[in-house]
């Protein structure tokens, strides 16, 4: 009887190994889809720069990401958070290798979190931004500047969505990170 | 003939496996117990933890949901007056801090049942889950209204925008208290991702 359950032990064990070691890979692919939105983003946001075709003697009507400090945040948390998922893809192909580890888990799973926040908090304060460009504010006199550098708009409004489909990627590898924490 | 002899044998080492096994479980047992005695105390912390983030939150809706102020001057047509539902970001502000206020009041029995169990991961798994959705939109809404209370303080001379807090002095404190409130709410929300996750460490 003993025999049987060692037995039935070692074969219940490899299975579960092997679901957290593709679990692990996941995690490793997901990481590297968040990396080109995230860098996609800042790039689109960075490079923004439209002058229109006339202009005054005295003013040259421009708008670049930098005539709005919410951009200029925007595009500073998005490369902050790139470069942080390229550091992590070490840790990532670590926990491949070794499917055991706990603590480096843990640490992954805070600053991931932390990372989340960052990036969620630069993605809807340029949203709001955004939102604002496009329909402007009767109450605040605030005009909707959108009318008049339209290919300015569309490159904002498209720089967006790599973020926000970074930040649903952050959630997943929060939750694949605690499911195989709790596996172990 | 085989099979008795099979029998026997196993017999035998069961009886000396059993023998052996016995200092192995008193010490698989008593490790139990001192996981189950400190996964109880971050479940406790836990618990302080939600309902410190859930005054938080409710402070900021309430504090963004009732400003409203009218200007001591007006013109012969109209009254100056701002009020939260004026910008659509105060307004996403304030359902939101409201959703997340609502699920840290109800997610006060999961970690109730947390402290209970301590071991168990279920509920602390779709804590987890449920948190860091909680996170996003929480950081979400504050981070969107701060862009808003930014641009309320300082104006923008490329888009021409004014900065209406010249005006509107109570109405821009109340709505940056209001940003802070929520961004504490945040970061405790962080902290209770991370302390689920070590409590869901099998040590």
């Amino acid at each position: 009887m003993g025999g049987l359950e060692i037995g039935s032990k070692i074969s219940g064990s490899a299975p579960k190994t092997g679901v957290n070691r593709g679990v692990a890979v996941l995690d490793f692919i997901l990481r590297i889809v968040a990396i080109i939105a995230t860098l996609a983003s800042a790039i689109a946001m960075g490079t923004t720069n439209e002058s229109l075709p006339f202009f005054t003697q005295f003013i040259r009507f421009r708008a670049k990401y930098n005539d709005l400090p919410t951009f200029t945040f925007f595009v500073v948390a998005n490369s902050i958070v790139s470069a942080y998922l390229v550091l992590s893809l070490a840790l990532s192909i670590f926990h491949i290798l070794k499917s055991g580890a706990q603590k480096s888990r843990v640490v992954l799973i805070f600053f991931d979190t932390a990372m989340l926040a960052l990036l969620s908090a630069g993605a809807s304060a340029a949203a709001a931004i955004v939102y604002l460009a496009h329909k402007g504010n009767t109450r605040t006199n605030w005009f909707a500047i959108c009318q008049q550098f339209n290919s300015f708009c569309e490159r904002i409004s498209g720089s967006l969505i790599g973020s926000f489909g970074g930040m649903i990627v952050f959630i997943l590898l929060i939750l694949t990170s605690a499911l195989t924490l709790s596996r172990r | 003939m085989e099979k008795t002899e099979a029998t026997t044998i196993e017999i035998s080492e069961s009886s000396r496996e059993r023998k052996g096994k016995a200092p192995l479980l008193a010490a698989a047992v008593a490790h139990d117990r001192a996981a189950s005695g400190y996964k109880r105390g971050v479940a406790i912390f836990d618990l302080i933890l939600r309902i410190s983030a859930a005054t938080a939150a409710l402070a900021a809706t309430i504090t963004m949901g009732t400003t409203e102020q009218t200007l001591p001057f007006f013109t012969q047509f109209f009254q100056f007056q701002a009020s939260y539902d004026d910008l659509p970001t105060f307004t996403f502000f304030v359902i939101a801090m409201a959703i997340v206020t609502g699920y840290l009041v109800l997610s006060v029995p999961f970690s109730i049942v947390c402290i209970v169990r301590p071991v168990a991961a279920g509920p602390r798994l779709l804590l987890i889950l449920c948190d860091t959705l909680t996170v996003t939109l929480a950081t979400s809404a504050a981070g969107a209204s701060a862009a808003i209370v930014y641009l309320a303080h300082n104006g923008n001379s490329d888009a021409n925008w004014l900065a209406i807090c010249q005006q509107f002095n109570d109405f821009c404190q109340r709505t940056s208290g209001a940003v802070v409130a929520a961004f504490v709410a945040a970061v405790l929300l962080i902290f209770l991702v991370v302390l689920s996750a070590v409590a869901l460490k099998r040590r």
